[in-house]
């Protein structure tokens, strides 16, 4: 593997929480202006991998890079201008509104006694245009639905403006609908350049879908990296969570869609 | 917004009024005025109470109460938590220890060194929760679990010397525990002054890290913010301020509780606005509270502390009754 010049990636990278590594020496390099999702079964460390990747986790081996150079070595808000976190299920003070939130987005872009800049407002603007936010900004956080939260937090992380957004299960507890909506934002972020996208997801047809780059991670490793149509297979499914498939084209996209055989237990 | 904050400078105009007209000698609302500005045909007696007596006493009472405003607001940022208050930095049960042994073990103590003394016992047991909390970092609740821990120790050590001691320094003590003002000279308001104004302003001019790090470690971190040295400095901040006001005034209970939730529902939660709203609202509730403890039972002079503590207890009941749909 060859050392990366821009773009995030890690190496080596172990994390543990005190009882044995949750990560085990990760080696990732996330391709920049794409769209990349972590998958696996529940405690397999894609969320550590996540909050590694972010910085948010000290690293007991290994580091990562931001164009090529140690994430531990930059300033903490330096790398906040550069990585958007988004973590899992936020939680704000009560009494806040939207705009409140959205707000805090702009901290590492402002001097300790600096006032709001006219870059700030535009930043806000932005990132209220890209989440359809907008009108909701004047609204308390504790009285919007669970998919307009989701969005407020989502605008706050890209009033953030960093190159890179790192995600972690941002479609969870949303329905159908928010869920389509804040991956189809993802995606359309990254189709226009703005940024680079990494979210640990769940639905492994909605990663297929939308994400450029999927990598399967068992037992803090990774086992499978890549492009979904090769990712995607019933050997990496079941090896990965144990689960026989079959995979079909997705009619409406092509990408590989995943189904889990009906073993006995459903046979009409 | 104007008008929320002119009817918080109008009221403590007010109770300031109140406290500096009302007692055992009456002096009427022209005359207080007429002291205060330096009129001539003031009685000389109406101006030695006024200028003299009731005017120390109150400027202490409207620091104390401001500065615990402040603390409070800070401590419920900090901890993430709206039942936070600077008596869970420890500061009230290592005052109230030092305040004990020094009363009631040490006898005799020089006038000045007692405010010394408290102000270090609570610095000292803010620090000492602080250090068994610190494990590669802080957490909020470790420091309220372990504050809360090291203040029953504490207050257990209090109870000790209080059971064995001599009767009438023990009384002295507890009249210091229970928060009173009745140690209101220009020189105690200016020791006040002096250890609180710099970090309420300091404080106030973090005001935007106060409001992130309310969002908790993982948000605040992820936009950058060094949460551990926010925390600590934040957490000294809150310690000097109301360290200072127990040094001054005893344990003024409820009023760190109370008056940044007043101010929060006044102003909202943005603490540009909300420090300084609690400090005019600790004020407030501290002038009041003294006044009520000097006029409930004349000539008795009840402690202020108890007063807060009366009005406190209420005011618990209340949030739980404004809580009692979630």
């Amino acid at each position: 593997m060859s050392e990366p010049r821009t773009g995030l990636a890690a190496r080596g990278l172990t994390l543990g929480y005190g009882r044995g590594p949750v990560v085990d020496g990760l080696d990732l390099a996330i391709p920049p202006g794409r769209f990349t999702a972590l998958l696996g079964p529940n405690g397999c460390g894609k969320s550590t991998a996540l909050r590694g990747l972010a910085g948010a986790q000290r690293a007991t081996a290994g580091q990562v890079l931001l164009d090529g150079r140690a994430i531990a070595t930059l300033g903490s808000r330096e790398l906040a201008r550069q990585l958007g976190v988004l973590t899992q299920s936020p939680a704000a003070p009560e009494g806040l509104t939207v705009d409140d939130l959205v707000r805090q987005g702009r901290y590492p872009h402002r001097s300790l006694f600096g006032g709001w800049s006219e870059a700030d407002s535009a930043a806000l603007e932005e990132a209220y245009a890209l989440t359809g936010t907008g009108h909701l900004r004047a609204r308390l956080l504790d009285t919007l639905s669970g998919g307009q939260r989701q969005r407020a937090w989502i605008a706050m992380t890209l009033a953030q403006q960093g190159r890179v957004l790192l995600l972690d299960e941002p479609t969870t507890y949303l329905d159908l609908a928010h869920q389509i909506e804040v991956l189809g934002l993802m995606h359309r972020l990254v189709a226009e350049g703005r940024a680079t996208v990494v979210a640990v997801l769940h639905d492994l047809n909605q990663a297929a879908r939308y994400a450029d780059h999927l990598v399967m991670m068992k037992a803090g490793r990774i086992r499978a990296e890549g492009p979904p149509s090769e990712v995607l297979t019933p050997e990496a499914v079941l090896d990965v969570f144990g689960v026989a498939v079959t995979i079909i084209p997705d009619p409406e996209c092509g990408t590989p869609l995943c189904i889990p055989r009906a073993e006995g237990a459903f046979g009409r | 917004m104007r008008g929320t904050w002119l009817a918080l400078l109008a009221v403590l105009a007010l109770a300031l009024l109140g406290a500096l007209s009302l007692g055992d000698q009456p002096v009427p609302p022209d005359q207080v005025l007429g002291a205060l500005a330096g009129a001539e045909d003031v009685p000389p007696a109406a101006r030695m109470i006024v200028t003299g007596l009731r005017l120390p006493r109150a400027v202490l009472a409207m620091l104390v109460g401001a500065a615990l405003g402040v603390a409070g607001a800070v401590a419920q940022a900090v901890m993430r938590n709206p039942l936070a208050e600077p008596g869970l930095l420890g500061i009230n049960a290592g005052a109230a220890l030092v305040a004990m042994v020094v009363i009631v073990e040490a006898g005799r103590v020089p006038g000045g060194a007692l405010p010394w003394l408290t102000f270090g016992g609570a610095l000292a047991m803010c620090a000492a929760i602080w250090a068994l909390a610190w494990r590669a970092g802080t957490s909020s609740l470790r420091i309220i679990l372990i504050g809360v821990g090291l203040s029953a120790m504490a207050g257990a050590g209090a109870s000790f010397i209080a059971t064995f001691g001599e009767v009438s320094a023990v009384q002295r003590a507890m009249a210091w525990l229970a928060g009173s003002l009745q140690d209101a000279r220009w020189e105690t308001v200016r020791r006040l002054a002096a250890w609180a104004v710099l970090p309420g302003l300091l404080a106030w001019a973090a005001a935007r890290e106060l409001d992130l790090i309310a969002f908790g470690d993982t948000v605040a971190r992820g936009l950058g913010m060094r949460v551990n040295a926010v925390r600590g400095g934040m957490a000294l901040a809150c310690a000097l301020l109301s360290g200072a006001a127990v040094a001054a005034a005893g344990v003024v209970a409820f009023v760190g509780l109370a008056a940044p939730h007043l101010a929060r529902r006044l102003v909202g939660p943005a603490h540009g606005r909300l420090l300084p709203a609690a400090a005019l609202t600790g004020a407030i509730l501290v002038l009041a509270a003294d006044l009520v403890a000097r006029r409930a039972m004349p000539p008795l002079v009840l402690p202020v502390g108890l007063m807060t503590a009366l009005l406190g207890a209420p005011f618990f009941g209340y949030l739980l009754w404004r809580r009692r749909d979630e």
